[in-house]
Order: C-alpha cells, then sequence, then structure tokens
C-alpha cells in the first residue's frame, strides 16, 4: 500500500535531477571553471599534470557526483574539499557538464 | 687419543656451526623482505600485461554509457586516455578503504602493486597500439 506513493515519489525526484541536469548553464559553467578549476585541471579538461585528472569529456554525471562527495566530505581530498565547498547544487551542474561537453580527452577502453 | 680429539673438535665445531646456522635462515628472508617493498613501491607498468588484466575492469568500464546500480546510480567513468599516475593512485585508493565506492574496493582488493601498474599502463593508453600508427 505505501510503495506506491514511495515510488512515486522517487520518480518525480528523479524526473526532478534530470530536468536539473537537462537545465544546466554552459556558460555559466565556463565561468564558474575559469574560475575555479582551469587552473589544475585546464580550461578544456585536458590537464598536462598527472597530481590532476583529466575531465575533459568524462560524463557529467560522474563529474557532479564526485563534485558532490567532494563538497560532503564523503570522498576526502582536501583541495577538492575546499573547492567543491564553494560551489553551489547549481554550479556542479554547470562545471560538470561545462567539461562533459569539451573535447574528449577520456575514451572508454575495451 | 685422536678419536677423544677428533670427538672433540667435533663437539667444538657442532656447537659453533648450529648458532652460526641459525642466524643465516634469519636473515637470508630478510634482505628479500627489504627489498620487495622497494620494488613493489614503483612497479614499471606493462600496457600488454595489463591487457590480459581487464577482466574486472570491462564489464563497467569497457561499456559506453554504462551505469552503477549501487549505491548511487551515475554513468561509470571513462578513464581510457587518464593519467596512468592518477589511475595508480586512485586504484591504491580504493583498496587502502580511502575511496569508497563497494565494488572498486571489493575489486582493488584483490590487485597487487604490479597488476596496479600494469592496468594503469594499459588504460592511461587512450587508443590502441595499431590505431596509433
Amino acid at each position: 500500500m505505501m510503495k506506491k506513493p514511495v515510488l512515486g515519489l522517487l520518480a518525480m525526484m528523479m524526473l526532478g535531477a534530470a530536468s536539473a541536469a537537462l537545465a544546466a548553464d554552459l556558460k555559466a559553467g565556463e565561468a564558474k571553471v575559469k574560475a575555479v578549476c582551469q587552473a589544475c585541471h585546464g580550461a578544456d579538461g585536458n590537464s598536462q599534470n598527472a597530481d590532476y585528472p583529466k575531465l575533459g569529456g568524462q560524463y557529467p554525471d560522474y563529474l557532479a557526483k564526485a563534485l558532490r562527495d567532494y563538497k560532503s566530505g564523503a570522498r576526502k581530498n582536501p583541495i577538492m574539499g575546499a573547492f567543491a565547498g564553494t560551489l553551489s547544487t547549481a554550479d556542479i551542474e554547470n562545471v560538470a557538464a561545462y567539461y562533459a561537453a569539451q573535447p574528449a580527452v577520456l575514451v572508454t577502453r575495451h | 687419543m685422536i678419536r677423544l680429539s677428533l670427538l672433540a673438535a667435533v663437539l667444538m665445531v657442532l656447537p659453533a656451526t648450529a648458532p652460526a646456522q641459525a642466524p643465516a635462515p634469519a636473515q637470508t628472508p630478510a634482505p628479500a623482505q627489504a627489498a620487495a617493498p622497494a620494488q613493489a613501491s614503483a612497479p614499471v607498468g606493462d600496457s600488454a600485461a595489463g591487457a590480459q588484466k581487464i577482466e574486472m575492469c570491462i564489464g563497467c568500464h569497457g561499456i559506453v554509457g554504462w551505469r552503477t546500480a549501487f549505491p548511487e546510480v551515475y554513468k561509470v567513468p571513462k578513464i581510457g586516455g587518464q593519467h596512468e599516475a592518477y589511475i595508480v593512485r586512485a586504484l591504491q585508493a580504493y583498496r587502502a578503504g580511502e575511496r569508497s565506492h563497494p565494488s572498486m574496493k571489493a575489486i582493488a582488493a584483490t590487485l597487487s602493486d604490479k597488476d596496479i601498474a600494469d592496468l594503469a599502463a594499459y588504460y592511461s593508453g587512450a587508443l590502441p597500439k595499431t590505431a596509433s600508427k
């Protein structure tokens, strides 16, 4: 009896998350990347320093998840924790969408 | 008298050799143990060897757009072309429990330092060798 409303709520939350991702603002993401991220990861995500991972062409939902985990402290890194802590939920979606839209320096190998 | 002196000589030698042998086995593994971590701390990655070790990786990382199922749903990251040293650190962090994805922790726990180096060498090469020619 309780399952259907819960499922409905879950579906609404997932739709909400999907529309938030769709609504990502690439221009705002670019501005945030240039202010916060590019010094280490590069403006196009093609980091030339192995201390910092390449991000260009990475899946946006993975990038957003990583940033949320850094922000919450679930993923611990002093540098990324500090930077992600300055990002709002919208910033995270925008930055993730921007790097995902850059030329793919990352590929799926199999 | 000769037999007695022989016996005495044997008796003198025996206790002398016994302690000499005792530390020997203890010393022999010691340098090996000391050398092993030094070698293991920076094994050289072999891309071809790594290609033989990807069975546990390709089920998720080898499929375009594949999604995680637990504990959160998102696309499994692309790792082809990533920095070799970054992949090494990521796998070491999962193995050490510093990064906490359940599947990655479980898989990384089975990897040796050499396995990690080989896999990093394989995945950091973005293109198959034949394609780069």
